[in-house]
């Protein structure tokens, strides 16, 4: 491991991160209607970024976090895109 | 239902198969890399001058292959283009997007068009290259044309980018085989490595490559649009 | 790999298999959509932790609105619900 972060700490982020991920998983499963679930998917897709730029600081590269950048930019268009057809203005 | 508890067990079968080969021949990185592989990861900064290796490899040592990819693309979206030319149009009404939509994409516009310019003028430094690059830029009109009230992006000028882009390609090509005797050979100066200008023609290649998937990207979004 | 690492990334195939189990599951095709959205996601991640960059930069790139903005055309149309 190249970056040493403080151990206990990163422990108890990862397992909060993965907390958030099993609860909007359960909330994209049962969900009842389409935009409970596509909350859930844009909530997934933020937690990926987060963990993406964690990755980064774990890795200790920063070119990683072009990656991150690219969900942080786009992952707005998706959302947008459900949204208008769900409305049906697609 | 039975149909359904074969296919999983048939499919759990194929992935323990698949996991223990793997896990017994490839243990992840601790294999000493050898023959071409070797060669890239020891020659590729100091013959193609370029800090990211896959892409010496994705656009010089394999550029003929991605002329061909190019090429798959291009007739990928001419396809599209053809069969949706057939269809008719029913015209209907559509609820007008709201305020808050017109206007944050509005303003993240210009940032996408930026971001996805830094990725392909830096695909030599950084990762990414062309391929995202323009997928990127794509995605930014895709997010422009549904979200605003009168926004679309002239046909002509699409498809001229377009051709225009995969004849410069070809001529880069020609070039090196004109001055290098190698189709697609790096004939510009390599310069100093982890600077923006070096690497010879490969910043030159994912220029074009993140105009033309650009315009092609955004053609077939669209044709699907509108047909 | 760091144990770390190792945990993060058994975590992570939980939700591509749990994703993928929702999109053989579903009648609802947005819902398979947004499956493929989640399973496009983790795997960047996994992209990533194998240490392949320019591959994780294209998935995030193609699977953050393209390929949605894509299926939800065909989607349109076609039709939303599978019909047994």
């Amino acid at each position: 491991m190249p970056y040493e972060i403080h151990g206990l700490s990163v422990y108890i982020y990862v397992g909060l991160v993965m907390l958030g991920v099993i609860f909007s998983l359960i909330r994209l499963a049962i969900g009842p209607t389409a935009p409970d679930r596509v909350v859930a998917t844009d909530i997934l897709t933020t937690i990926t970024t987060v963990v993406l730029v964690v990755l980064a600081l774990f890795f200790d590269r920063q070119i990683y976090l072009d990656v991150a950048l690219v969900y942080a930019v786009l992952a707005f268009t998706a959302v947008v895109a459900i949204a208008r057809f769900l409305e049906g203005g697609l | 239902m039975i149909r359904r508890l074969i296919a999983l067990l048939v499919s759990l079968y194929l992935g323990y198969i698949l996991y223990s080969f793997v896990y017994v021949h490839f243990p992840f990185g601790e294999r000493p890399l050898r023959g071409v592989a070797a060669h890239y990861v020891e020659n590729g900064i100091k013959e193609e001058g370029a800090t990211n290796i896959v892409t010496s490899i994705v656009t010089l040592y394999r550029g003929f292959d991605t002329l061909g990819e190019v090429t798959v693309l291009f007739l990928a979206a001419t396809g599209l283009g053809l069969i949706l030319a057939g269809m008719k149009r029913e015209e209907e009404e559509k609820p007008e997007p709201t305020l808050i939509m017109e206007t944050v994409t509005k303003h993240l516009f210009p940032l996408v068009l930026l971001f996805g310019s830094y990725i392909f003028i830096h695909g030599h430094l950084t990762p990414g290259g062309g391929f995202p690059a323009g997928v990127v830029i794509a995605t930014g009109y895709f997010m422009m044309f549904i979200a605003q009230r009168s926004f679309t992006p002239s046909e002509y000028l699409l498809s001229a980018t377009e051709s225009f882009a995969g004849t410069l390609y070809v001529i880069v090509g020609l070039l090196g085989l004109a001055l290098a005797f190698s189709f697609l050979d790096n004939v510009m100066p390599l310069g100093i490595p982890n600077r923006v200008f070096s690497a010879g023609i490969i910043p030159v290649i994912y220029i074009i490559i993140g105009f033309k998937v650009g315009s092609e990207m955004t053609g077939i979004l669209l044709h699907l649009k509108e047909a | 790999m760091n144990s770390l690492i190792l945990f993060m990334a058994l975590g992570l195939s939980v939700v591509l298999i749990v994703g993928t189990i929702i999109i053989y599951l579903s009648k609802d095709l947005l819902v398979a959509i947004l499956g493929s959205a989640v399973i496009s996601l983790i795997a960047s991640i996994f992209f990533l932790i194998l240490q392949a960059p320019d591959v994780a930069i294209t998935e995030a790139a193609i699977g953050a609105g393209l390929t949605t903005g894509i299926l939800l055309y065909a989607m349109k149309k076609t039709g939303r619900y599978e019909d047994d």
